[in-house]
């Protein structure tokens, strides 16, 4: 991601933000990844996955649960490995997990020991980033989620939703090439979950950040993506691909424009429908 | 305070399922049990159910006690069975601390160590006091030594344990933010899991009061366990009785220590009472 600078920060505006390039920023290529059970025979978990998202772009991993987009996520992290296929971000094959790749989990992750403050920086002080700068820009970041009142606190004191901010504060502190995020609002409860939709395309608008994110959630996707890679599974792969065009390439603030669009009703119908073919097998009727 | 604001309305009863008493009220209970517990003590002694030989008053062992710190110097032997815990203990600890968490982070230092230290753990410490003796006569050595025995295998599990409980989402989180293996350790997984290794300490320091007493009472001629087994020789049932007392006490105090450690070192944990 760019080096942070206040003074564009501060006055970049929403409508400012430049939208999705055609640099292709992470590429996945024929990925599969097969587990081996205790018996012997190997089970096909992710097969022949291809996708590209772009630069300042937000890309979600949508499916039924089983399709493997968290394996997919997490092999983007490093944090699994392909058992073949190519992951390539900025051109660069994916070896292991690094600071590039910053990760947002469902669980919450703040540390119990660290303040709001000192979590957000934690990343940075992995990397040595000098003091003052460090202290500078997780004051931003805080800001930046709506958390300036909480610097000092510990999270103990923090909502579920606050706690998921602090993550994505600390992520973002750090300065990944993209963000990666699974299920993060999963755990929420859904007033705080919209809430925090609309606050994640606030910074998408203010951070200008590649975003890959797993949900299963078809509404959040809608309302987030630039993309949507529709996952199926036994084995997990790319069903179809959707660029949900009726946003006509806008960002929306609010969730009520989403359902004022025309053409939202008919692209949730059909995701409905993806999802219903894929659930068929644990839902006989 | 909250309680008596509803009682108006509710009816206050003593037992109550999933209600929570008043710390005042926790307290004077259990100081009743106590008062009960000390009374039929005396009454016992006072109406002569029981030979005084054998079961002396409370309020005699209290004065007992007394004679003992005031003209006896048993301070020494407190003092001495104090410094041989605290020090087998800190040894303890310096090597069953960084063990455990290495072994809890890493499978493979867990592979290596493991089947030894679970192989003792099943082994009773008072099984090697007479090849301690053999070894180290009867100096300080043999005592401490037992100490360790008796606790340095369930510390080392009981950390490791804690630390294999390390949440893996929080060190995935500092890997994907771009930590080395060592910086993780340090900045995740110790954090992590000291307040829990305080808790095992607390628990371990419990067990290896036992052992003292067992080291004190087999072989050795000073400490609280010492002077109660020269208390025996002359029947004086009264210096036993103190001895349990003082040992009751000190056990206590160290649990108090440790958890008022645990308040002023962890201050972000949600500890009790809030």
């Amino acid at each position: 991601m760019n080096m942070l600078d206040e003074d564009r920060m501060a006055q970049s505006s929403p409508s400012a933000c430049p939208p999705p390039t055609d640099t292709p920023k992470l590429r996945l290529a024929n990925v599969s990844k097969s587990f081996h059970v205790p018996r012997g025979e190997a089970i096909e978990a992710i097969k022949d996955v291809s996708f590209t998202t772009l630069e300042n772009e937000v890309c979600v991993l949508l499916g039924p649960s089983g399709c493997g987009k968290s394996t997919v996520l997490r092999m983007v992290a490093g944090l699994e490995q392909p058992s073949s296929g190519e992951l390539m971000l900025d051109g660069c094959p994916i070896t292991g997990p690094s600071q590039e790749r910053g990760m947002v989990f469902q669980a919450y992750t703040s540390f119990d020991w660290l303040t709001v403050q000192q979590n957000v920086e934690y990343g940075m002080r992995l990397n040595h980033v000098p003091k003052a700068q460090r202290r500078e820009r997780a004051r931003h970041f805080i800001e930046l989620v709506g958390l300036s009142r909480f610097a000092g606190a510990y999270p103990r004191h923090l909502s579920g939703g606050m706690k998921q901010r602090v993550a994505i504060a600390r992520t973002l502190a750090n300065e990944p090439a993209i963000l990666l995020m699974d299920e993060p609002f999963g755990a929420l409860d859904a007033q705080t979950r919209w809430q925090m939709q609309e606050l994640m395309m606030s910074i998408v608008e203010s951070a200008n950040t590649t975003i890959l994110m797993v949900t299963h959630d078809i509404e959040e996707a809608i309302f987030l993506a630039d993309r949507i890679e529709f996952m199926s599974r036994h084995p997990g792969r790319v069903h179809e691909e959707i660029i949900p065009s009726f946003k006509q390439g806008r960002r929306l603030r609010h969730k009520e424009e989403l359902i004022g669009l025309a053409g939202y009703g008919d692209l949730e119908r059909h995701i409905l429908h993806l999802m219903r073919a894929q659930g068929g097998e644990d839902f006989e009727h | 305070m909250e309680v008596a604001s509803k009682s108006s309305a509710y009816r206050a009863r003593w037992f109550e399922f999933l209600t929570p008493t008043s710390k005042r009220w926790r307290l004077l209970l259990g100081a009743t049990v106590w008062v009960i517990f000390f009374g039929l003590w005396e009454m016992a002694v006072l109406w002569g159910w029981v030979n005084t030989l054998l079961v002396p008053s409370p309020l005699e062992v209290i004065r007992t006690l007394y004679e003992l710190f005031a003209e006896r110097g048993f301070l020494s032997d407190v003092g001495i069975s104090i410094a041989r815990i605290l020090g087998s203990f800190l040894v303890a600890c310096t090597l069953a601390i960084p063990l455990g968490i290495l072994m809890g982070s890493f499978k493979t230092v867990e592979a290596f160590f493991n089947p030894f230290v679970s192989a003792w753990r099943y082994l009773p410490a008072p099984a090697f006091i007479p090849i301690l003796l053999m070894w180290f006569g009867t100096g300080e050595l043999p005592k401490l030594a037992l100490l360790f025995l008796g606790v340095i295998f369930f510390l080392i599990t009981l950390i490791m344990d804690h630390t294999s409980q390390v949440r893996a989402e929080l060190i995935e989180t500092a890997m994907t933010l771009g930590g080395q293996r060592w910086q993780i350790l340090w900045t995740v997984v110790v954090p992590a899991v000291l307040p829990n290794i305080l808790t095992s300490m607390r628990q371990m320091l419990a067990i290896a009061w036992t052992y003292l007493v067992i080291a004190e009472i087999i072989a050795s001629t000073t400490g609280i366990g010492a002077m109660m087994m020269r208390a025996r020789r002359f029947l004086h049932t009264d210096e036993i009785m103190a001895g349990i007392l003082i040992i009751g006490i000190l056990g206590l105090a160290f649990d108090v220590l440790f958890r008022w450690l645990q308040r002023v070192l962890f201050p972000y944990l949600d500890q009790e009472g809030h």
